[in-house]
């Protein structure tokens, strides 16, 4: 798929993503580091999350950044199409990168590419994404040009505090 | 409005048919994100699943379904206390005061047996529903620009949200 080459960073490369790729996201949600940033907290939440996220790889709509020639996944990024016409010119998209793994550029890799795919594959004008207040993911979306247009705040309440969802957006 | 007519009940899965005939109305569905029959089939079958919980108001006039209002349970824990709600009144039905009224027994429903704090909505851009949404103490949070698209041009979408 790959258009935008991620040359800087040795080893990673950026395929379609597969269902069989479900496992990794299922271990990123689960730690707390990453988990904090998602609405899931329980187990049915975050399996009923994984088969509605990698479920849009059938589509193509989803990218997976791995490393070690392809050997280690290190990140997901995914266009969640919308299923009505009037509606179909931009998508939310979801992306989570390993852990391990940040501050390495592989999320700005992968969201490049994400909006490679978005423009030029599914001609999308727009790509959105929502995020929670404080999200160190919002200091790449910035870079990215993407604006926020949406703040609701004391959206999320977790462990008896609040937190606000911020939405960004991009055209493409 | 005569309070002698109003009822509300509420919604089971025999209602669908109701909202499918209302949302067929052009003038209804511009304000809705579906385009033909199929999308709204979808759109009632995932509306009207919410009956399961109780969480779907149906109202009627002198016995007969005049509007129904649904409140999209979030299953995530996190995000338990706000709620999206979305409503329809029958086209001949308008002007009575039945969707403020609507609104209002939904708000009740969405505190007292959900425990929601924050309700909110989404709302196309010249839609004469927003008017009554202010009425009713919701507040503008955002405004989605180009949110749908048509043939005629783009409509943006404002979200609102009234804490409970």
């Amino acid at each position: 798929m790959q258009s935008q080459t991620p040359e800087e960073i040795a080893g990673l490369d950026i395929r379609y993503s597969y269902l069989t790729d479900a496992p990794a996201l299922r271990e990123w949600l689960y730690d707390p580091q990453v988990q904090r940033w998602f609405p899931v907290a329980e187990e049915k939440e975050i399996e009923d999350a994984i088969q509605c996220w990698i479920g849009f790889s059938r589509y193509s709509s989803s990218l997976t950044a791995t490393l070690d020639k392809g050997a280690t996944i290190c990140g997901i990024a995914t266009l969640f199409l919308m299923p009505y016409r009037k509606v179909s010119h931009h998508c939310l998209f979801k992306m989570v990168v390993d852990p391990k793994y940040q501050h390495q550029g592989i999320g700005t890799s992968l969201l490049k590419n994400l909006k490679h795919l978005a423009k030029n594959y599914f001609h999308l004008e727009m790509m959105h994404i929502e995020v929670f207040d404080k999200n160190p993911f919002i200091h790449l979306l910035h870079k990215q040009d993407f604006h926020e247009f949406a703040r609701q705040d004391k959206f999320v309440k977790d462990k008896g505090e609040y937190h606000a969802r911020i939405l960004y957006e991009s055209y493409l | 409005m005569s309070s002698t007519h109003l009822t509300f009940r509420f919604a089971s899965h025999e209602d669908a048919p109701y909202l499918t005939e209302w949302l067929t109305e052009p003038s209804i569905l511009r304000w809705f994100p579906m385009y033909d029959a199929r999308e709204i089939d979808d759109a009632v079958r995932i509306w009207i699943s919410y009956s399961r919980l109780h969480a779907c108001l149906t109202a009627e006039w002198d016995d007969i379904p005049c509007a129904i209002a649904n409140l999209y349970i979030q299953p995530f824990r996190k995000l338990a206390h706000t709620c999206l709600f979305s409503i329809i009144v029958r086209k001949d039905m308008r002007g009575k005061g039945i969707g403020k009224a609507l609104i209002e027994e939904l708000m009740k429903l969405a505190k007292m047996k959900f425990h929601i704090e924050i309700l909110h909505l989404e709302v196309y851009e010249g839609n004469p529903a927003k008017k009554l949404y202010e009425r009713l103490g919701f507040v503008e949070f955002g405004f989605h620009k180009k949110f749908i698209k048509e043939e005629d041009g783009y409509l943006g979408k404002f979200f609102m949200q009234k804490v409970l």
